[in-house]
Parts: C-alpha cells; structure tokens; sequence
C-alpha cells in the first residue's frame, strides 16, 4: 500500500540539490535586467511557481478522470495531494508577483488577466479543499473531488481567456506582441533551471503526500479495528 | 425519447408543483432581490449618469445572490427525504434528473429576471426593455442553473451545505459574470456590437460546456 521511501528521499535529496543549484544560478549567473535591476531576478521563481500551480490543476482534473473511470482511491490521494501543493503554489506566485509589481509597477495590484486568473485559481482550490473536508464518505469526497477538480480545469483557462479581453499589463512571455518580453540567452537558462529544480521538488512532495495520506488512511483503519476488538 | 422528455417534464412538474404549494423559495428570491436593489440605491448613489454603465452588472449581481438562495434548497427536499434513490430508481435514465433540475432552476431565474428588471425600471424611471439585453441575461441564466445544479448537487451531501455553495459556485461562475456583465452592458449603453461582440460568443461556449459537463458527469454526483 505504502510506496518506497527509499525513491522519494533521492527525489528530495535532487530536489534540494537543485533548488540550491537554481538559487546560485539565478544570483550569480543571471545577468541583472536593464531598467528593474535585481528586483526582476524574483521572475526566475514567480514564473516556477506559476507553472507547477498550474501543473498542479492539470495533475489533479487527470487524477480526477482517473479515480472516475477506475474507482481507485489511490488517484484520489494523488488528486488531493496535488491541489494542496498546488495552492501553496499559487499562493507564493501570488506574493512574489505582487513584491515585483509594486517595485516594478508601482502598485501591489493590478486587474490584470494573469493576476485575477491566479486568485481565482486559488479560491478555486481553497473551495474544493472545503468540500473534502464538509464529506465523511471516502468514496462520496473521492467523486465530488474528481468532479470539482475537472469542472475548475475547465473554467479556469476560460476566467484567463475573458479576463484577456479587458486589457493587460503583464509582461508576455511567450507568443508575439509589443510587450514580449525580451530574455537573453542567459535568462533563458536560469529560467530552465528553476522550471527543473521546482518541477522535481513538485513530483517529490506530491508522492510523500500521497504516501502520508495512505498512512493516515491505514492508522484510522488500525484504530478502528482496535476499537472494535476492545468492544 | 419520448419516455425521456415525459419524464423530464413530469419532474420540472413536481418541483414547480412542490413550490407552489408553499411559495417559500420564491417569497424569499423576491424579497432578497428586492432588497438588494435598495441597498445597491444607498450604497452607489445610482446617478442617472452612469446607470447604464452599472444596470447590467447590479441586475446580474442580484439574480446571482438571490439565485443562490434557491439553488440551496434545490435539492434539499430530495436528500432530506431520501428521495434521490427513489428518483434514480423511477427515470429512464439518469441525465433526466439533471435536465429536469436544471431546468426549474433556469426557471427560477427567469422568475427573477421577470421581476427584477421591471422594477427596476419603474425605481428607476429607467427602461431596461432592450432585447439584447434580457437575451444576455437569459444566456446567463442558462449557464448559471447549469453550473448550479451540479454544484448544489453536491453541496446538499455535505456537512457545511448552504455554506459551501456560493464558495464553489463563484470561482466557476468567474468567465461567465465577465461575459454577462460585459455583453449586457454593451447592449444597453447602445455601443455598436463590434465593440464587444467577443463576450456573446464567450457566453455560448460556457453555457455549452457547462451544460455538456453536467450532464456527464451528474450520475456521479446523485449514485454511489
């Protein structure tokens, strides 16, 4: 029931190597921005943040489709497990985004596409967080789960894609445009870098979350066969 | 087919019939909305002005809130009673269940759109009789009892129940509001449709997706 342990510790051993490897690189190597100067260097872990978020969702509505077509609750700890990550997620891209806009921008917020999506997505975590725990039935919260992880990895891009429309001062950084943003080979790399180092660390809390929910599941299993037997 | 929209127009029979009986739900819907409206009046000092500009958005935010009231107690009969096993057991096949919900819940709606609208024209000396416009809210209406019903669906099984609701609801319903608010605004302020013909589109594809997705995935949320 429990997976390895010994697997998990050598992914967390990379991801701190990693993670310590992205730091150096993003102080060291990557050059400082023309106008922002060291404040645009918090990018390097904004954007790592936004992507294992949004990771998270797409890892959690596939977990979701899984559990509904094979009814194992293996995938709806896996589920769980990725949208708790992911809020963190969010949350620190959140932050660290609105410390660079008020240096860069000079505002702490702005109604931005990119800015309200990231809320929304957050709310809409904290909402299905809500809902596993308003449920007793494992099997009841797995299905709500699922369902409410694929309904909000729908929406989600469509509250992006509307709230495109009302204008945008987010730098682009990918696609054409006048505010694409221009990155040197060498930020570039350093993005790399951070996109590796957080997507190993992703896939490492995510299978110690899930090996501690089954644990948690085992333990209540134990307790209440003890209890019975003392009956 | 045949057997199936019987037995979607026999359930949208037994909830209007069941509500009549009682009145509760809607006496609440109306008073809430009503209510609301007065308090928008003091709270934004409605200037003739700028009232085209905000109309729209206050009417969605009012069918929003008071449609919230009614989805809370869309399914509490049904779980209260035990009642969903007995409904699956009696139709055909279980996507009828969500239609018909879904559909006295878009009924619903339209009860508020019917009663809001002109009063606020009458509070206002105001007219909102614009067919753009109460078309965009009935798109909206559509999409909102879409989502709706799934969501209290599952919100009527939880502990937290009618607190739980509009936390799930509103995050889902985020494309929409911007559509709703946009379009419907566009058509009253009389801007030409060029200028924001992308959100009549937009509001389609929630209302498809939304309805699609519900009746996928509703068997789900109603059996074990």
């Amino acid at each position: 029931m429990l997976s390895q342990t010994k697997n998990i510790r050598l992914l967390f051993i990379a991801a701190a190597v990693l993670i310590a490897a992205a730091f150096a690189v993003v102080l060291l190597y990557a050059p400082p921005e023309q106008t922002m100067g060291l404040v645009q260097k918090v990018f390097y872990f904004h954007m790592a943040c936004a992507w294992i978020g949004m990771l998270a969702f797409l890892f959690a509505a596939v977990f979701g489709i899984l559990y509904l077509s094979k009814k194992d609750l293996r995938w709806d700890r896996f589920e769980a497990s990725s949208v708790e990550i992911g809020l963190i997620f969010t949350l620190a891209t959140n932050f660290s985004g609105m410390i660079w806009a008020k240096a860069a921008w000079n505002t702490w917020w702005t109604w931005d596409p990119r800015l309200t999506t990231m809320t929304i997505m957050a709310f809409t975590y904290i909402a299905y967080l809500l809902l596993r725990r308003g449920m007793d039935d494992p099997a009841k919260r797995a299905q709500f789960g699922a369902i409410y992880a694929l309904i909000g990895f729908i929406t989600v891009p469509m509250t992006f894609f509307s709230a495109r429309y009302l204008r945008t001062i987010h730098p682009i950084l990918f696609g054409s445009g006048a505010e694409k943003m221009a990155l040197t080979p060498k930020m570039v790399q350093t993005m790399g870098v951070s996109l590796v180092a957080f997507t190993v660390l992703f896939i490492a809390l995510l299978l110690y979350r899930e090996r501690l929910m089954a644990a948690e599941e085992l333990l209540s299993a134990l307790e209440s066969a003890q209890e019975d037997f003392d009956a | 087919m045949t057997q199936w929209l019987r037995a979607v127009k026999t359930l949208i029979w037994k909830d209007l019939v069941q509500e009549w009986r009682s009145r509760d739900v809607i006496t609440a819907m109306f008073s809430f909305a009503v209510l609301s409206l007065f308090i928008f009046n003091y709270a934004m000092e409605l200037a003739p002005a700028n009232r085209n500009e905000i109309s729209a958005g206050i009417i969605w935010v009012v069918m929003l809130f008071s449609g919230t009231l009614g989805l809370n107690r869309a399914f509490s009969a049904e779980q209260d009673q035990g009642c969903f096993d007995g409904l699956s057991l009696a139709v055909p096949d279980l996507s009828v269940i969500y239609v018909a919900k879904m559909l006295s819940n878009f009924l619903m709606m339209l009860f508020i759109v019917i009663l809001v609208v002109p009063l606020y024209s009458v509070l206002y000396n105001h007219s909102l009789f614009n067919s753009g416009f109460i078309g965009v809210l009935l798109l909206g209406a559509w999409g909102y009892a879409a989502a709706g019903t799934l969501i209290a669906g599952m919100t009527v099984q939880t502990r937290m129940r009618d607190l739980l609701l509009p936390i799930l609801l509103f995050p889902i319903l985020m494309p929409l509001n911007m559509a709703v608010v946009k379009a419907a605004g566009g058509f009253l302020s009389g801007m030409p449709y060029a200028q924001f013909s992308i959100w009549l589109p937009m509001l389609l594809v929630y209302d498809i997706i939304m309805s699609t997705l519900g009746l996928m995935v509703f068997n789900y949320v109603i059996s074990d």
